[in-house]
């Protein structure tokens, strides 16, 4: 079943006064009960589609839709939109019940009605009790807390999270997101969440945008994106990866480092130089003379879960290891690996290319089976 | 402050507040005087207070002079309030509006009452209440500016984003996030602007016409005809009411620091 996009951007770019484009020609959508992270280095424009969402800015050109009406002139206080801002934007004036209950106030709602959903919000958030301390009084996990609850008291049809979880510590930050994650949940609405986190973004999303340069470079879920990257940005950004160049001689068989391998890419031009990605947890240790390449070890560090190796192979290309053996540097190794881990790469390739293409050689490759 | 400051630093400040002080004092001690000059102290009397409280035309002044500085703080710090807020979303020439709004705080004021004087007079408007006050809320207006203006500049303006997040319309922004949050610097200008009128000379000097006098000018003219000990207990209220204004002052900023200083993002 299809939900029916609540957001659309159609050909949106923003530009600001001294010329820099932020945003060139974004077209998405973004369907309700979602969970949507936007990832990407800064000034890659999540940010900005963020503060377009919301309204802070108009779009220079081209048209954003909410439930399949033009909002492009909306302000930002007639939008069913709420954000959770990277500094939180609590209200120093107020008290924590005063900041959550803003939304209902300026709605003019009944006194016990506010009192009731404020206690309900806070009661999501588990800050039941702290009604009336002050927002100085709070830690920066607490102000987290509460600015989600002062977003989602006002039961908005989309919730904008910009880079909450930065200021917070590492084990705070897993532990949110997992509450998050949660809480997007119960609530069945959809969060559109900034990051630059690619940990933090496959750990949560249901669909990830992948933003570089003002564009979309990939869109998908987070095992399609990880699995198999669009492009070599995509791939250096999201986890660690091997990227190496190799040349596809014909469908299903790609040349690395000199030598032929069967893979599981298609569709492309009988040897076309590509890239190939291989993941460093995918290569597995063999004793020399045995696996696919034959390595020496360059550098190790101890990593807690796994040893990190670097590896040259006999034609000069380096690989990132992740292995639980212990190895030594100068040790001669085999480096083995399936036909399934290696993912090959165009240069050059739009997404919609990219899915036509993927989803063209995946039906050959059932009909010959 | 930090560490202990030797006892030569504590000596050399008692030294300075005490010849700052010295002199108020000394006038504050003669005015008990009965005799009638400040050349010795005979014994100890309340009588010139007395005739001071007795003087209708004198109270009239201290009334004049008060209710001058209480319309023209409060019309300065409105004016001065809105005028902050628009500079601060200036951004090309905040500088230079900046720039001119210092200029008439450290210009002599000798300088600021002739030119009003001398618009007043082209203007056609008569020297009276009504030219004084005019002129104290012109020159009360930078110092709102300058007072509030930081309040502006410390603001996170993600809290506006949030507000209008939140459904706040402009008009809410202003009266439930920004007005709360410079509070204490309009309070600050206000009371800035109440001290700079109520002690103002020069400038009340060349706009006040006949018929109509502040404290100021008219402890000046009293001087002018000779000594006499009503000066002493008039400056002494006057000395004492600046005290109170202060107290207030210190006391509103400490309750506000109290609620905003702990605010840390």
């Amino acid at each position: 079943m299809r939900n029916a996009s609540i957001i659309q951007f159609r050909h949106v770019t923003k530009q600001f006064n001294d010329e820099t484009v932020v945003l060139d020609d974004v077209s998405f959508e973004i369907e309700g009960g979602k969970f949507y992270t936007l990832l990407g280095p800064s000034g890659c424009g999540k940010t900005t589609i963020l503060r377009l969402i919301a309204g802070f800015i108009e779009p220079s050109e081209g048209e954003i839709f909410f439930n399949g009406k033009k909002i492009n002139q909306v302000p930002a206080n007639k939008r069913q939109v709420n954000t959770v801002f990277q500094d939180y934007a609590l209200f120093p004036h107020l008290n924590v019940f005063e900041n959550v209950a803003f939304g209902l106030r300026i709605k003019k709602m009944k006194k016990t009605a506010i009192e009731e959903k404020v206690s309900e919000a806070l009661s999501f958030v588990n800050l039941q009790g702290y009604e009336y301390r002050e927002i100085s009084e709070m830690s920066g996990g607490q102000r987290q807390r509460v600015a989600i609850a002062r977003a989602i008291v006002n039961e908005p049809k989309i919730i904008l999270l910009d880079e909450p979880l930065s200021a917070l510590d590492l084990k705070l930050r897993t532990q949110m997101q997992y509450e998050l994650r949660e809480l997007q949940r119960r609530l069945g609405i959809t969060f559109i969440f900034v990051t630059h986190d690619q940990e933090e973004a496959l750990a949560m999303s249901d669909e990830i945008f992948v933003l570089n340069k003002g564009k979309i470079q990939q869109s998908g879920t987070p095992i399609d994106i990880y699995d198999e990257p669009i492009n070599r940005f995509v791939a250096d950004f999201i986890g660690e990866s091997n990227i190496i160049k190799g040349k596809m001689i014909e469908d299903f068989l790609v040349e690395i480092a000199g030598k032929p391998f069967v893979c599981v890419d298609g569709g492309m031009n009988p040897n076309e130089p590509v890239e190939i990605v291989i993941r460093p947890e995918d290569l597995e240790i063999r004793p020399e003379g045995e696996g696919k390449l034959s390595v020496t070890v360059i550098s190790q560090l101890f990593r807690g879960v796994h040893y990190e190796a670097h590896c040259r192979d006999l034609e000069g290309n380096v690989w990132l290891v992740h292995t639980t053996k212990k190895i030594q540097v100068g040790d001669k190794l085999g480096l083995d690996f399936n036909p399934e881990d290696i993912h090959v790469m165009r240069f050059d390739e739009s997404e919609e290319d990219f899915d036509r293409r993927i989803e063209q050689y995946t039906e050959d490759e059932s009909l010959g089976k | 402050m930090q560490g202990k400051a030797s006892p030569a630093a504590k000596i050399f400040l008692m030294t300075i507040i005490f010849i700052l002080y010295a002199p108020i004092f000394y006038l504050v001690f003669y005015s008990f005087n009965s005799g009638g000059s400040m050349s010795g102290f005979e014994g100890f009397t309340l009588d010139w207070y007395r005739e001071l409280l007795g003087d209708t035309r004198l109270l009239i002044i201290v009334l004049n002079t008060l209710v001058i500085a209480l319309l023209s703080a409060l019309f300065a710090t409105m004016i001065g309030t809105f005028g902050a807020i628009g500079i601060h979303a200036l951004k090309r020439s905040k500088n230079s509006i900046l720039g001119l709004n210092s200029v008439l705080i450290v210009s002599p004021d000798v300088i600021i009452g002739a030119s009003f004087l001398i618009l007043f007079t082209i203007a056609g408007i008569r020297l009276g209440f009504y030219s004084v006050l005019l002129s104290h809320i012109a020159f009360s207006i930078p110092i709102v500016v300058l007072m509030v203006l930081p309040k502006l500049a410390e603001m996170n303006p993600s809290l506006i984003d949030a507000a209008k997040d939140l459904g706040a319309s402009r008009w809410h922004v202003f009266t439930k996030v920004i007005f709360p949050y410079i509070t204490p610097g309009i309070f600050a200008g206000f009371f800035m602007a109440l001290t700079y009128s109520l002690d103002d000379f020069a400038v009340t000097f060349f706009v006040t016409g006949n018929g109509f006098s502040t404290l100021s000018v008219e402890i000046y003219s009293m001087a002018r005809q000779g000594i006499s000990l009503h000066i002493n207990a008039l400056s002494t209220i006057l000395f004492l009411f600046t005290i109170l204004l202060v107290g207030i002052y210190y006391v509103i900023s400490q309750r506000s620091g109290l609620k905003l200083g702990g605010f840390r993002r």
